[in-house]
């Protein structure tokens, strides 16, 4: 019992320091950015704000501080969990992100289930055939894993959407949710297909195979129930990265369909220099980095029994 | 067949999902039409003619609805007042109303302003306001309301940008003289005032409501305008219902009552592909900017409509960076010009959808003469006479002219961010390049992020050619580009670091009249100054183009700043 809370405990304290290395490390790249905060949050330069507005500006946010006082200040805001307001929609960056993160959670998660069920029907089908089954699985992944997200959302959206209207243009509801997910799903699919494959073939050679063969199991049981099971655990390694990757890379689809999310407002943010903002929504994605690894953790345990007792012996 | 169903009805099973794409909507207008023969081969039975009831349903606006209009950028907030950029005007039009309404040829016709006054010496202006209107949140519109207008614009906790621009420099106070009278002092006569009140940019606003602060009213504003907000879904759309109890539409809406519609969807759709292929499935209704690509294919649509308009102000040009090296010589400048092909680089560039705007300011501009339309005609002898005295008579290795010992170069950092710079921009900007070469003008095209580009503009020894538009509804924004005042203010504003005595002088005196003619002499001068100056190298007009679906009717633009009217738009078939 001890040990398990002294687990958790390492696990959050990694997290938090981990969370406040990203902190420090945006702020100090956002002083580092050319152009003048105050100018951007007027419009930018093409918005021509008068001197007077940008001197009000830059007192009314202290960007006219030391850069270590600004951090200060910006490490107390940290602290309390309170991230500031946005200066461009001058809303609590707390408050948009949490009507973005639904959103961006949803299409991610969805995306990464269909990724899997995609993958492993491609491999169960075709991994470790001879002929031309095999390699046509093979290299339908190898495609897939290659395909640029904003190309593949177009073609989805002009072919399903567009021409033959099986889809909304505009992705709502779950009928909306299926492009969208699919765009990103699809190159997902094709990484966590050529791992698991690799691994599949490997332990279709090995002796438990046989024996289960031999005892009379038939090859689809085989190959479902036994040799997945053991080949999943790349796939899962990946899946943590997977999901991180997902959600930071989820704009385009955003921008694409037209959903809410996360990805929009973090490019919005990134080109009007809205610090608070910009850290709000990087510490959301390196808190989902974090949270995808422990999942992933958990999904090993449950997908290899040997670690569950190495788990329940050091407990 | 015993009772044939109008057309309107047989829309209405189709319900609010229309029929998805346009040839599927054609093949509903075809039933439409079978149902309308239906009744016609009936005729001799002694039924009603469905002709017109076909035509009552196109002519006659019609009650209720959602209408769906998507549009590319969206805004950060939607209390124009604040900062200014476009995206908030286009929305703001649908909740707030100004004090007056802009006409085509500059003048303005009663809004919220009744009548008004202009003092002889031009330094005042009294305006008498509309009665018994009230804000959507139960306040009374009236002379407090108007002062406190603009005490929120002038205060710096609302980060304004371009409204500050018209104002600073002109305006004095504001002052309530009684309930319904309002006087605006100035500091010297400025004709432009009217015609800049009337933008979305100077909405009059409920005192209650500003009073909230900067972060509540830039999510909900409050007006007195056909439709009010409901709500801002960040990063999807604004939901807008009609404001059932508007009085006070401007002189010049067809509508004079409440809007017909019973609500709007104001979408943002970045994705030029997806807001064109809404639009086409009949997932909008109206769609703003149709992408320049999908312009044949929206002409060849019989059920999109187009609806075109240039804008008034200072087209997207290249300004040249008078204080850089190269271009403070004015034959560069001149040569720069001639060599580059504007014309037909624009129009291969954009095909042939938009036009060539070669003038300092638009054809949409009031008192725009058409004499500098194209005042730097492609001439490569013309440019390579100029360089070659203009001493660029050396070459490099590569062909580019030199002077000692110095190559040509032009550096143009531009915004990397396809929605800042679209694709048929940089096509534009790398055709000119090309046209720059054959006279031995190397253009370096930078293409950088949204900071490093606010960088540059900070210094002005970084770049030699910037990329710029502003819209305004007066001609004045001559001056507010480049006069000595704009120079001083050192905004940003003026790209080219110039300014003309002789130019301040016509543009003020176009300031201080309101006669029409005197004006468009002084405007027609400040052309021809300008022209003859060489600053900038003007491109297209900024312009609102919308494609609409043709089962809505009675959308317009109002000139001042090409925001789109829908409180006059009603939907064919009403409620769906």
């Amino acid at each position: 019992m001890p040990a398990w809370i002294l687990h958790v405990a390492r696990r959050v304290l990694t997290a938090a320091t981990l969370l406040l290395a990203v902190g420090t490390i945006v702020f100090f790249l956002e002083q580092a950015v050319p152009g003048d905060p105050a100018v951007a949050i007027l419009g930018g330069t093409a918005a021509h704000p008068t001197k007077e507005a940008v001197e009000a500006v830059t007192q009314a946010y202290g960007f006219d501080q030391p850069v270590l006082v600004q951090y200060l200040h910006f490490l107390s805001g940290l602290l309390r969990l309170d991230f500031g307001d946005s200066y461009t929609l001058k809303q609590p960056v707390t408050e948009v992100i949490g009507t973005q993160l639904g959103p961006t959670l949803l299409l991610t998660v969805t995306a990464l289930g269909l990724a899997w069920v995609l993958s492993v029907t491609s491999v169960l089908l075709t991994a470790g055939r001879r002929g031309v089954w095999g390699r046509i699985g093979s290299a339908v992944e190898t495609i897939a894993a290659g395909l640029p997200q904003f190309w593949l959302g177009l073609v989805l959206l002009l072919v399903f959407a567009v021409r033959l209207q099986l889809f909304p243009v505009l992705g709502t509801g779950v009928a909306g949710l299926v492009l969208p997910a699919l765009t990103l799903a699809i190159p997902l699919a094709g990484f966590l297909g050529q791992v698991t494959r690799d691994e599949f073939e490997d332990k279709l050679r090995q002796p438990f195979v046989l024996s289960g063969r031999s005892r009379g199991v038939s090859e689809a049981r085989l190959r479902a129930a036994s040799v997945l099971r053991h080949a999943a655990l790349p796939g899962i390694t990946l899946s943590g990265w997977g999901l991180g990757s997902l959600i930071s890379g989820a704009v385009i689809v955003e921008i694409i369909f037209a959903r809410q999310g996360l990805g929009q407002v973090l490019v919005t943010a990134v080109n009007a220099q809205d610090l608070p903002l910009v850290i709000g929504i990087t510490f959301v994605v390196a808190l989902s980095y974090v949270v995808a690894n422990l999942l992933t953790d958990l999904a090993y345990v449950a997908v290899d029994p040997r670690l569950r007792t190495t788990v329940r012996r050091t407990a | 067949m015993t009772h044939p169903a109008p057309p309107r009805a047989a829309r209405s099973t189709a319900g609010r999902r229309r029929a998805r794409s346009s040839a599927a909507r054609r093949r509903a207008a075809a039933a439409a039409l079978l149902t309308l023969a239906a009744p016609l081969a009936l005729a001799g039975c002694g039924g009603d003619s469905g002709a017109e009831l076909v035509r009552t349903g196109a002519d006659t606006p019609q009650r209720g609805g959602t209408l769906v209009y998507a549009t590319d950028r969206e805004p950060n907030c939607l209390d124009p007042h604040n900062n200014g950029d476009m995206p908030q005007t286009y929305v703001a039009r649908q909740y707030l109303d100004s004090l007056v309404s802009l006409q085509k040829d500059g003048s303005v016709k009663p809004w919220l302003a009744t009548s008004w006054k202009i003092s002889a010496d031009g330094k005042r202006y009294d305006f008498t306001l509309k009665k018994g209107v009230k804000f959507t949140d139960g306040t009374d519109f009236d002379a407090d309301a108007v002062v406190a207008n603009f005490k929120q614009i002038l205060d710096p906790d609302t980060q304004s940008s371009t409204d500050l621009l018209y104002l600073t420099g002109y305006f004095d106070k504001a002052t309530a003289l009684d309930s319904h009278h309002v006087r605006i002092t100035l500091k010297r006569p400025y004709s432009p005032l009217l015609p800049a009140l009337a933008q979305a940019f100077f909405g009059m606003e409920s005192p209650k409501a500003m009073a909230r602060g900067l972060s509540a009213n830039c999510e909900s504003p409050v007006g007195t305008g056909p439709f009010k907000v409901v709500r801002w879904n960040h990063e999807r759309d604004v939901q807008l219902v009609r404001n059932d109890d508007y009085t006070s539409p401007p002189a010049d809406a067809k509508n004079q009552g409440t809007a017909y519609l019973d609500s709007i969807t104001w979408k943002f759709l970045k994705d030029n592909t997806t807001r064109y292929a809404a639009l086409a499935s009949g997932e909008a209704d109206v769609i703003f900017n149709v992408p320049p690509e999908s312009q044949e294919t929206a002409q060849a649509d019989p059920d999109i409509e187009l609806q075109e308009f240039v804008h008034s102000g200072a087209p997207f040009s290249l300004e040249l960076n008078t204080t850089s090296s190269v271009f403070a010589d004015l034959r560069v400048r001149q040569a720069f010009l001639h060599a580059s092909d504007a014309k037909d680089a624009v129009l291969s560039a954009y095909n042939h959808v938009f036009p060539y705007a070669g003038n300092a300011i638009s054809s949409g501009t009031p008192r725009y003469d058409k004499a500098n339309a194209e005042p730097y005609p492609y001439d490569e002898d013309k440019a390579n006479q100029l360089l070659d005295a203009a001493g660029w008579t050396g070459r490099d290795a590569e062909g580019y002219r030199t002077k000692d010992g110095k190559s040509l170069t032009v550096r143009f950092p531009y915004n990397a961010d396809s929605g800042e710079t679209p694709p048929a921009d940089v096509t534009l900007f790398q055709d000119i390049q090309a046209m720059e070469k054959r006279v031995g003008i190397k253009v370096q095209l930078q293409a950088v992020d949204s900071s490093t580009l606010n960088a540059t503009r900070e210094d002005p020894s970084s770049f030699d050619l910037a990329a710029t538009y502003w819209n305004s509804p007066t001609p004045h924004v001559m001056y507010i580009k480049y006069s000595k005042a704009t120079f001083d203010v050192d905004n940003g504003q003026d790209l080219a670091y110039a300014y003309n005595t002789a130019l301040d002088k016509v543009l003020i005196k176009g300031t201080a009249t309101t006669d029409a003619a005197t004006q468009q002499k002084l405007y027609s001068q400040a052309q021809k100054l300008l022209t003859d100056q060489a600053w900038s190298l003007s491109l297209y007009p900024i312009q609102t183009r919308l494609g609409i679906s043709k089962d809505v009717k009675g959308v317009w633009i109002e000139p001042s700043e090409g925001e789109p009217v829908l409180s006059d738009a009603y939907l064919i078939g009403g409620k769906r």
